[in-house]
C-alpha cells in the first residue's frame, strides 16, 4: 500500500475510530465483483475496476469498504454489537477527481437501539468532520427510508404501485414519472381476449396452463419464474388495472415529497402532516422522533440539521435513516442504516446496522482552502 | 495532402452492401493487391484509403479517431463507445443492416408486458429466488442505458453472451434477454417476445464520421458524405 500518499490527517482520524470505542479492520483491497453487483446493481460494473482471476471468477478492485466490512464479519463470526473502523484506498472510475482515493468510516452493525446508533453515527461524523475542518459551515442533511414507506403504505396505494415507489425512493427522476402516471387516468392494460378467458378459470387451472406451455416450449417450471408466480402477478395485475387512485393521495405524496426544514420542527411537521391527512405513520414516526431526540442528547443543534423528506438511496438495502454532511456542495460524508444488507450477503440472522463512511480527498481539499 | 481514412466491414453482406453504395456515389472500391487483402483504394482518388475491419472493429477504431469514416451498425457504435455523440456524427443513414436491440422475455410470462411490469418482477426476484433476475446479452451498455437510466431499473445481473442468446432462457442461464433482432423469427422460435416499450435502438448500417478538428477545413470530407448521402 502506498502508505505516502495517505492523508496527512489519517493519523488523527484513526486516533478518532479508536476514541469512539471501534475496532480497526481491514479488507483485501481485491475483492470479488459479485457481491458488489448483486447489491447495488448493474449499474455499478461500469464504474469499477473488473477483471478476472485465472479460474475465471469475476474479480474487482476494493470500490467500497461496506460490503467488505459486512462480508468479514460474517466470516469471523465475531457476533454482535460491533463497531468498525476503517481506513484504506478504494477504486473507483470517476469522470472528475483521481481513480483511487481515501476513504475512512465507521460501520455500526448489531446494535438494536436504532434510535441511538443512528443518532451516534450522524454525531461522529459530523464531530469528526468539524475537528477536521474547523470554524467551516457544514451542512448536515438527513432523510429516511422508513418514514417516506410508512407514508406510501397509509395512503392505501395499491400494493403494485407501493413497491414501485418505494423502490424508486432517492431516484427523483424516476420518482418524479412514476407520480405523472399515477396522477393520469390509469388505462387497464388491454388483456387478450384469450387471457382474459384464463383469469376467468380459478387458481389451479391457470397455474396448470401455464404449467403445461412451459414443458410444450422446453421451459424449466422451476429455474426461473414458476408457473404459481406468474399467475399470481397476473391476477396482481388485473385487480391493479382496475383499481382507480384518488387524486388526494397524489397530493398528499407530493406534499410530503416537498417537506424541506430544520430538524428540530421536523417531527412536530411530520406529526401534523399524518394527522392532517388522516395517516397512521405509526412506528416510524416514533423511530423517527426518538432520533432526533438521541441527536439533541448528543449536544448537536437540530436548528443546523435538514431533514429533506425526499431524500434517500435507491437501494433496496436501506432500510431507515439516510445522511450526507456537506460543505460549499462537495458531499464529505455519507451514511444510512442498512437493516437488510448483512442477511442478503449471507449472514443467518437479522443483524441493524448503521454507518457512514468520509471522502478524505474531499476533506483534503477543503482543508486547503 | 493527408490521407483520409474509410473503414468498412471486411465480409458478408454488409461489405457487399456498403461496396455497392460507395461504387453507387462514384467512389468505386478497389482491393489492394489480391481480392482478400484487407487495404483497399478508391479508384482516382489516391488520397483516399480504405481499411477492411471487423464491424465492432470499426466502432473502436471510430472511437479512437484512427479512421476518419466508417461504416458500421448504429448498435455496435453506440455500445461500443462511451459518449459516442461526442466521438462520432452519423453522416448518413445507409438503410441496410436493419436490426432493433430489444429486450425479450418468456411469452409465457403473460404478466409481463412493459418495462414497467419487468420493475416490478425484478423488484421482487431477490426475495424469491434468491438470486437477481439474470439478462444474457452482449449489449451490456445498451442494456443499462434503457434500464438503469430510462426505466429505473437497477436491480439485475447481465450475463454475458456471445452468441445463441436466445436460447439461454430456455436453457436456464439466464431469465430473459437483450437482443438483436431484424424479422424476430428467431425470438419467436424460441417463444421469446418483445416487449412493448422494449426496443431499445433501431438500428442500421451508418457511414459514421470521426468528429476530429482537420474534417472542419477539410473540403474532401463533405464531399465524401454529399456523394454518399446523394445516392440513398
Amino acid at each position: 500500500m502506498p502508505l505516502i500518499n495517505m492523508p496527512e490527517f489519517s493519523g488523527r482520524l484513526l486516533d478518532e475510530f479508536a476514541a469512539r470505542g471501534t475496532a480497526r479492520i481491514d479488507t483485501p483491497v481485491i475483492q470479488p465483483a459479485a457481491p458488489f453487483l448483486d447489491m447495488a446493481g448493474e449499474d455499478l460494473r461500469r464504474r469499477i475496476f473488473l477483471t478476472e482471476s485465472e479460474t475465471g471468477e469475476s474479480l474487482c478492485l476494493r470500490p467500497e469498504f461496506t460490503i467488505p466490512v459486512c462480508l468479514r464479519h460474517i466470516e469471523s463470526a465475531t457476533g454482535t454489537p460491533r463497531r468498525y473502523g476503517y481506513l484504506g484506498e478504494v477504486f473507483r472510475q470517476r469522470r472528475e477527481g483521481d481513480n483511487e482515493f481515501y476513504q475512512a468510516g465507521i460501520e455500526d452493525l448489531g446494535e438494536t437501539n436504532v434510535a441511538s446508533a443512528d443518532a451516534r453515527a450522524v454525531n461522529d461524523a459530523v464531530q469528526i468532520l468539524e475537528s477536521l475542518i474547523p470554524g467551516r459551515k457544514l451542512t448536515v442533511t438527513l432523510g429516511d427510508q422508513a418514514v417516506f414507506e410508512a407514508v406510501v403504505k397509509a395512503l392505501g396505494l395499491p400494493g403494485g404501485w407501493q413497491k414501485r415507489l418505494i423502490q424508486s425512493f432517492g431516484n427523483n427522476a424516476h420518482l418524479r414519472q412514476l407520480l405523472m402516471t399515477l396522477a393520469s387516468p390509469q388505462t387497464p392494460s388491454g388483456l387478450s381476449p384469450q387471457l382474459t378467458d384464463l383469469l376467468s378459470q380459478d387458481d389451479a387451472a391457470l397455474i396448470a396452463h401455464i404449467d403445461r406451455t412451459m414443458q410444450e416450449t422446453g421451459y424449466s417450471t422451476n429455474a426461473s419464474r414458476s408457473p404459481a408466480e406468474i399467475a399470481a402477478r397476473l391476477k396482481e395485475k388485473q385487480s391493479l388495472a382496475e383499481t382507480r387512485l384518488d387524486g388526494s393521495a397524489l397530493v398528499l405524496l407530493t406534499e410530503f415529497l416537498s417537506l424541506e426544514l430544520p430538524l428540530s420542527q421536523a417531527p412536530a411537521a411530520l406529526a401534523g402532516f399524518a394527522d392532517a391527512a388522516g395517516l397512521a405513520l405509526g412506528a416510524a414516526i416514533v423511530t423517527f422522533e426518538a432520533r432526533a431526540a438521541a441527536l439533541a442528547d448528543l449536544g448537536v443543534d437540530l436548528d443546523k440539521v435538514t431533514y429533506r423528506a425526499a431524500f434517500g438511496r435507491p437501494l433496496d438495502y436501506y432500510t431507515g435513516l439516510v445522511f450526507e454532511v456537506s460543505r460549499d456542495n462537495a458531499v464529505l460524508a455519507g451514511g444510512g442504516r442498512f437493516d437488510r444488507l448483512m442477511t442478503l450477503l449471507g449472514a443467518n440472522e437479522d443483524i441493524p446496522a448503521v454507518g457512514f463512511s468520509l471522502w478524505l480527498d474531499r476533506i483534503e481539499q477543503a482543508r486547503a482552502r | 495532402m493527408s490521407i483520409i481514412t474509410i473503414a468498412l466491414p471486411s465480409k458478408g453482406r454488409m461489405k457487399e452492401d456498403a461496396s455497392a453504395i460507395f461504387e453507387r456515389a462514384g467512389l468505386p472500391i478497389v482491393a489492394v493487391g489480391n481480392e482478400r487483402s484487407y487495404r483497399g483504394k478508391v479508384e482516382g482518388h489516391d488520397d483516399i484509403e480504405i481499411a477492411f475491419l471487423s464491424a465492432s472493429e470499426i466502432a473502436r477504431e471510430i472511437g479512437a479517431g484512427t479512421v476518419d469514416f466508417g461504416v458500421t451498425g448504429e448498435d455496435l457504435i453506440r455500445e461500443g463507445l462511451i459518449d459516442a455523440d461526442r466521438k462520432m456524427e452519423i453522416a448518413a443513414r445507409l438503410g441496410f443492416g436493419h436490426a432493433d436491440v430489444v429486450v425479450a422475455v418468456p411469452e409465457i410470462w403473460l404478466d409481463v408486458e412493459t418495462m414497467a411490469d419487468l420493475g416490478d418482477v425484478a423488484a421482487d426476484f431477490r426475495s424469491r429466488h434468491g438470486r437477481r433476475l439474470q439478462i444474457a446479452t452482449k449489449y451490456w451498455r445498451l442494456t443499462q442505458q434503457h434500464f438503469s437510466a430510462q426505466h429505473g431499473i437497477q436491480l439485475y445481473r447481465i450475463v454475458e453472451s456471445l452468441g445463441a442468446t436466445e436460447g439461454a432462457p430456455a436453457a436456464g442461464q439466464a431469465d430473459i434477454i437483450v437482443d438483436i433482432t431484424s424479422t424476430g423469427s428467431t425470438l419467436k422460435a424460441n417463444h421469446l417476445k418483445i416487449l412493448s416499450d422494449g426496443v431499445i435502438l433501431k438500428s442500421e448500417a451508418c457511414l459514421v464520421r470521426a468528429r476530429k478538428a482537420e474534417h472542419e477545413t477539410d473540403a474532401r470530407v463533405k464531399k465524401i458524405v454529399d456523394a454518399v448521402r446523394s445516392v440513398l
